[in-house]
């Protein structure tokens, strides 16, 4: 068992990463609710795992690789009852925004847009471009090879700058 | 380093600007470009779809994380993690901003000059300008910021009139801002009064009062007066990166209670601030 104090560090540091972990689990997801719960059942097993953490490296790398297998395990749960999968962004009516007029639907649509994007890419994308993971830690955090991290990364930028002229005609 | 040889272009084009290729394969891959109108335009649409995709992710980080989870995670035994969704602990709100249609337009003129013109066989020389528009930025926004750069001043730097002026300082702010108030007393919440300071917030004057407490963590109260017409409100809470912010609206005033993200308390402290003050 950790020292208390050590536990309150670790807390800490945990709830530092609370924005990032949401967003990450986003692209998982790509819905709100099911990155909510996510975050909240990641949180509960950092936790209750947290003398498992050895301080090296990056927090978020060890919390990533934890949300991955959690969510890879729901898909799996839902598959065997239901059948089915995941509701993805694109099918949904909303998503987390609750502002109403013009911006805010734009603000949805764009969101939508973002996580719509096919499996696997946002993932990739946030991992090694807007957070500035390397190749193969982000490869260690979804278990799959660099060459698809390399493959999807390309794919993700090449969709996103589609995404730039998409949303200028519908903003037109 | 990868070895990229025998892949897609945009894919090489892709590992090479996240400087994952060797220096041979970047040498190779920069005369490539220096040389291929293709190539160049692939490579400026990977960095568009780069910096549309970081804006557009970045902003995921201004979505509220509860402080219910905070809670739970710092005061713990453990959390519950059926209990109380995070969809539900708090109202999600979105601050609708400006920069994508910026960005977007931006992006897209860059390309249209950089790229599209040697597709058509014409050089544009004419340095299309990137268009900066600012965000619609609230008063909270311009307060997050100040706590930022305040938080982490010396105590001699940390407000402008000291906590030993205390009467002076009811009636300074009080005139400044136009919200009459009392100096809360948060010793019971751990909190020892430093001092005040007068901000700039939205375009109105904003009182700012600080506190710090044992650990040395620093949390404001700041109100303005509010719009008129403007009715009471629930109290909406927030993270922003390390701070958590609690506003709500109150006897013609906004009120906004920051401290450290970390804290696990900062509700009760609304609560002792909205009561006292």
């Amino acid at each position: 068992m950790r020292p208390a104090a050590e536990s309150n560090e670790f807390r800490r540091d945990l709830v530092s990463v609370l924005p990032k972990l949401r967003r990450f689990a986003m692209t998982l997801t790509r819905n709100a609710a099911d990155a909510d719960d996510l975050v909240q059942e990641v949180c509960e097993r950092a936790i209750t795992r947290n003398h498992l953490w050895n301080g090296e490296g990056r927090l978020e790398s060890w919390i990533y690789a934890m949300t991955r297998n959690l969510w890879i395990d729901e898909i799996r749960k839902r598959k065997v009852r239901t059948g089915g999968g995941t509701v993805d962004a694109a099918e949904q009516d909303e998503l987390s925004v609750e502002a109403s007029g013009e911006k805010a639907v734009y603000a949805n649509q764009l969101h939508k847009m973002i996580l719509s994007m096919p499996e696997g890419l946002a993932s990739v994308f946030v991992l090694v471009n807007v957070e500035g993971h390397s190749y193969r830690e982000a490869a260690d955090i979804l278990k799959i090879p660099i060459g698809t991290v390399m493959s999807r990364l390309s794919t993700a930028r090449m969709r996103l700058a589609a995404m730039i002229t998409e949303t200028t005609e519908r903003r037109a | 380093m990868q070895n990229t040889k025998g892949l897609a272009l945009e894919v090489r084009l892709s590992a090479y600007l996240d400087g994952e290729v060797s220096e041979t394969e970047r040498k190779e891959l920069e005369q490539l470009v220096a040389r291929d109108d293709e190539a160049r335009m692939l490579l400026e649409m990977l960095k568009a779809g780069n910096a549309f995709g970081n804006k557009a992710f970045e902003e995921f980080l201004h979505d509220p994380v509860p402080l219910s989870l905070v809670r739970r995670i710092k005061q713990g035994p453990g959390v519950n993690p059926k209990a109380e969704r995070v969809v539900n602990a708090a109202p999600r709100q979105t601050k609708v901003r400006l920069w994508p249609r910026a960005l977007a337009a931006s992006i897209t003129l860059l390309l249209i000059g950089s790229s599209t013109g040697y597709i058509i066989g014409r050089t544009s020389n004419d340095g299309t300008p990137s268009v900066n528009v600012a965000a619609a930025r609230t008063w909270l926004d311009d307060i997050a910021d100040y706590h930022r750069i305040y938080s982490r001043q010396t105590a001699e730097h940390l407000v402008e009139v000291p906590a030993s002026s205390g009467a002076k300082i009811e009636s300074w702010l009080a005139s400044s801002v136009g919200v009459s108030f009392s100096l809360p007393d948060l010793s019971t919440r751990g909190l020892t009064f430093e001092g005040a300071r007068l901000l700039v917030a939205g375009g109105k004057p904003v009182a700012q009062l600080m506190y710090k407490n044992e650990d040395g963590d620093v949390f404001a109260i700041c109100f303005l007066k509010s719009k008129p017409g403007t009715s009471d409100g629930n109290m909406a809470e927030s993270i922003r990166d390390d701070l958590a912010m609690i506003s709500w609206q109150k006897g013609g005033a906004s009120y906004v209670v920051v401290g450290p993200s970390s804290d696990a308390n900062l509700q009760q402290v609304a609560d002792t601030v909205s009561t006292a003050i």
